[in-house]
C-alpha cells in the first residue's frame, strides 16, 4: 500500500507538472518564470521518486506525520476505505440535489441507521438535533445562503 | 507610559467595554471551534456592528473575538484532526496523535497554556516593540521577505522527514505546493494560468477547503477502518488525568515556548507572512530542537513539542501583526487589514498618533489580547474533561458530525460548490500523502507561500537584478536554508556513527 501509494502520487505528480510547464511555454515571461522555476525541479525530484519507487532498494522514508492504521485486516481496511469515499461522495451527492438543508438529516439518518447501525428513535432524534443545530447556528444566527438542490430547481420548487 | 499603561487597562475593565470584549470572546470561541468559519471572515461581517462603539468598546469586541479564534481553533485541530482555523492547522501532526493515544487532556493542557504564554509574549511584543520596531520593518525588503518563505520551506521540507529520499519527498511536497499555488490569474501580467476556462480558478485556490481536504479526509477514512472512537480502545481514565501534565510540559520546554512564540511575533511583524506561516516555523523549529534522530522520528507520532510550538506561534502572532498595523497603518494580514477598517470607523487614523495622543487605546489593546486569552483559557480548561472525552465518543457518532462540519466548512469559503469539489480532490491527495508516507506539512507551508514567494521574487529581481543576493540579510538567510538543510544530514550522519562505535 505504502509503495503504490507514493508510486501513484509521485507519477500524479511527474504528469502534472511536466503538463503545467508545457502549458507555461506559451505565457509571457512575466507570468512563466514562476512556474517554470518550481515546475522544472518539481518534474525531475518527482522522476527521481518515480524511480525510486520502482527501481530502488525500498527504503521508505517515515514522515512526520500522523499514519494510519495498521491494525485492521487488509481487506476489511479496503472495504471499509471504500465505504467511507463512497458516503462522502454520496453525501455530496445528496447536498448537490437536495440542498444542504434537506440534504443533513437525511445523510445523517441514513449514515446512523446503515453504518453505525443505530435504532430508528436514536437516529432520527440525533438527525433533528443536528438540523437544528445547523439551522440555528448557520441560517438564523450567521445568515449564511445555503441555495437549494439541483432537484428544487428542475422541479420549479426552488 | 506607565500611566498610559494602566490607563489603558481601567479602560478596559471599565464595565461596556468588558461586557463587549466577552460577547466578541464568546463569538470567536465558536467561530474558531468550527472547521472553515474563518476568523477573518467573522471579523468582517462584526464590522458594521461598531459604529455606534467608543473605540475602546469597537477593539475591545473586535480584537477579543480574533484573538482567541486560533486558541479554540487548536482545540478542534486536537481532538478531530481537522483544522479549526487554517493558522491552527500545524497542531494536528501532534495533537490529534496524541488524541489518538488517549492523551487528548495532555495535549489539550499543552496547546492552550502555550496558547497564553504565546498571547502574552505577543502582547507584551505590542507593547514594547512599538517605538523600536520601524528600523526592523524598514529593514525586511521584498528581499529579505522572499529569502524568509524560502528558509521556512527549507526547514519544514527538510525536517518533517526521516533520510535522503524523505528529504526528497519533503522538498517535493514543498515544491507541488508552490506550483499549486500558481493557479490563477497571474499577479504582474494579468495571464489566467492553469485555470482551464473555469472562472472558479481565477481567484486561485483557496486555502480553506484545501487545508480541510488534506488534514480532515485522510483522518476520517482511518476513523471508518478503526471502526473505533478517536482514542480507540484506551481505558477512559487517562483521557482528562493529563490536562496538568500538559500545563508542565509547557514549562519544561518553556525557552521552547518562548522562541516560538517569538518566532510568531516576527512573522506577524512581517508584512504579508501571517499566522499561516508561523505555525509551521515553528513547527519546523520544534521539531528541529530534538537532540537526537530518535526523538525527531517522535514528531507527528505525539511528540508535546509538536503542539506547544504552533500552539505559541498562532496567538503570539497576533500582537506582533498589530505593530505595524497600529504604528504605520501598515496591515500585515488580511484579519488586519479588516481591522484597519475599523480604526477609521471608529475615528481614528493608525500611525504616530497612536504612540502619542490615543497611546491609551492602543495600550487597551495589549491588554484585551491579554484578558481576552487568560479568560478563554480558563474557560476551557473549566470544560477540559468534557471535551477530552469527544475523543471516546463512538467513531460512528462522530463522523456524520465531523462531514457535516467539513462540507459545511468548504462550502462557507466562498459559498461556492467548487470548495467542496477542491476539499474532496485535496483529501484524496492528502490520503495518498499518508498512505505514501509523504509529509503533508510542507505542501502547505508552499501553497500558503506561493503567492508570496512569487511577489517578492518578481519585486527583488525587477527591483535590484541580480544585486539583491548579496544584500547582508539574504546572505543570513541563505546560510540559515543551507544549514537546515544539512543539519538533519549531519545529525543522521553522527547517529549512525554513534550506533556503528557501539556495535
Amino acid at each position: 500500500m505504502h509503495k503504490y501509494a507514493s508510486l501513484i502520487l509521485s507519477a500524479a505528480i511527474m504528469l502534472v507538472s511536466g503538463a503545467a510547464v508545457v502549458i507555461a511555454m506559451d505565457w509571457p515571461l512575466k507570468a512563466k518564470l514562476f512556474p517554470l522555476v518550481i515546475g522544472i525541479p518539481v518534474f525531475c525530484m518527482a522522476a527521481a521518486e518515480v524511480a525510486w519507487g520502482l527501481f530502488g532498494s525500498g527504503q521508505r522514508g517515515e514522515a512526520m506525520d500522523f499514519q494510519l492504521s495498521d491494525q485492521t485486516p487488509r481487506p476489511v481496511a479496503i472495504r471499509r476505505s471504500l465505504q467511507a469515499v463512497a458516503w462522502m461522495l454520496g453525501f455530496f451527492g445528496v447536498v448537490a440535489l437536495l440542498g444542504f438543508p434537506i440534504a443533513i438529516p437525511l445523510f445523517v439518518f441514513l449514515y446512523l441507521r446503515l453504518q453505525g447501525r443505530e435504532g430508528w428513535l436514536f437516529s432520527v432524534a440525533f438527525s433533528a438535533v443536528l438540523w437544528v443545530v445547523f439551522y440555528g447556528v448557520f441560517d438564523r444566527l450567521l445568515h449564511l445562503p445555503f441555495p437549494a438542490g439541483l432537484l428544487q430547481g428542475w422541479l420549479g420548487l426552488a | 507610559m506607565i500611566d498610559a499603561l494602566f490607563e489603558g487597562l481601567l479602560l478596559v475593565l471599565q464595565w461596556k467595554a468588558f461586557a463587549f470584549m466577552l460577547l466578541g470572546i464568546g463569538l470567536g470561541f465558536w467561530v474558531g471551534l468550527l472547521p472553515g468559519l474563518g476568523g477573518v471572515t467573522t471579523l468582517a461581517l462584526m464590522l458594521p456592528f461598531i459604529y455606534a462603539m467608543k473605540p475602546v468598546e469597537g477593539f475591545a469586541f473586535l480584537l477579543g473575538m480574533h484573538s482567541v479564534v486560533a486558541t479554540t481553533g487548536d482545540i478542534t485541530s486536537v481532538l478531530f484532526g481537522v483544522p479549526g482555523e487554517g493558522t491552527s492547522a500545524a497542531t494536528i501532526l501532534d495533537g490529534h496523535a496524541m488524541a489518538k493515544k488517549g492523551e487528548a487532556g495532555r495535549a489539550l493542557g499543552a496547546v492552550l497554556a502555550s496558547s497564553l504564554v504565546g498571547a502574552l509574549v505577543g502582547a507584551l511584543a505590542l507593547a514594547i516593540a512599538i517605538p523600536v520596531v520601524r528600523p526592523l520593518v524598514l529593514a525586511f525588503g521584498s528581499p529579505e521577505l522572499f529569502m524568509i518563505a524560502i528558509v521556512g520551506i527549507a526547514f519544514i521540507a527538510s525536517l518533517s522527514s526521516q533520510g535522503a529520499r524523505g528529504m526528497l519527498r519533503g522538498f517535493l511536497a514543498g515544491g507541488l505546493g508552490l506550483l499549486v499555488a500558481t493557479v490563477g490569474q497571474d499577479p504582474q501580467a494579468g495571464i489566467a494560468r492553469y485555470t482551464f476556462d473555469s472562472l472558479y480558478l481565477w481567484n486561485g485556490l483557496d486555502l480553506v477547503p484545501v487545508l480541510i481536504g488534506i488534514f480532515a479526509i485522510p483522518e476520517i477514512v482511518d476513523l471508518v477502518v478503526r471502526g473505533t472512537s478517536i482514542a480507540g480502545d484506551l481505558p477512559r481514565g487517562r483521557l482528562n488525568q493529563g490536562a496538568m501534565e500538559g500545563v508542565k510540559d509547557t514549562f519544561r520546554h518553556f525557552w521552547l515556548t518562548i522562541r516560538c512564540s517569538l518566532i510568531g511575533t516576527f512573522i506577524g511583524i512581517m508584512p504579508g507572512l501571517g499566522g499561516a506561516v508561523a505555525q509551521w516555523l515553528a513547527y519546523g523549529h520544534a521539531a528541529q530542537s530534538a537532540r537526537t534522530l530518535e526523538e525527531r522520528q517522535g514528531f507527528g507520532k505525539g511528540d508535546v513539542r509538536g503542539v506547544l510550538g504552533p500552539g505559541a506561534a498562532n496567538n503570539s502572532k497576533e500582537g506582533g501583526a498589530l505593530i505595524p498595523t497600529v504604528a504605520f497603518g501598515v496591515p500585515g494580514s488580511s484579519s488586519m487589514a479588516i481591522l484597519l477598517g475599523g480604526f477609521f470607523l471608529l475615528g481614528l487614523v493608525p500611525g504616530p498618533d497612536m504612540l502619542t495622543t490615543h497611546l491609551t487605546v492602543t495600550f487597551s489593546m495589549v491588554w484585551t489580547i491579554a484578558l481576552a486569552n487568560i479568560i478563554t483559557v480558563v474557560v476551557c480548561f473549566a470544560f477540559l474533561g468534557y471535551l477530552a472525552r469527544l475523543t471516546v465518543v463512538r467513531g460512528h457518532l462522530l463522523i456524520p458530525v465531523i462531514m457535516v462540519l467539513i462540507f459545511i466548512g468548504s462550502y462557507t469559503t466562498n459559498n461556492h460548490y467548487g470548495d467542496v469539489v477542491l476539499m474532496l480532490f485535496f483529501g484524496a491527495v492528502g490520503y495518498l500523502m499518508v498512505a505514501g508516507g509523504w509529509p503533508r506539512a510542507p505542501f502547505v507551508l508552499g501553497l500558503v507561500l506561493g503567492k508570496i514567494v512569487e511577489n517578492n521574487l518578481y519585486i527583488s529581481v525587477a527591483r535590484y537584478d541580480t544585486a539583491w543576493l548579496t544584500r547582508p540579510i539574504v546572505l543570513v538567510l541563505m546560510a540559515l536554508a543551507v544549514a537546515a538543510i544539512l543539519y538533519p544530514l549531519i545529525q543522521a550522519r553522527r547517529s549512525r556513527a554513534k550506533g556503528a562505535g557501539h556495535a
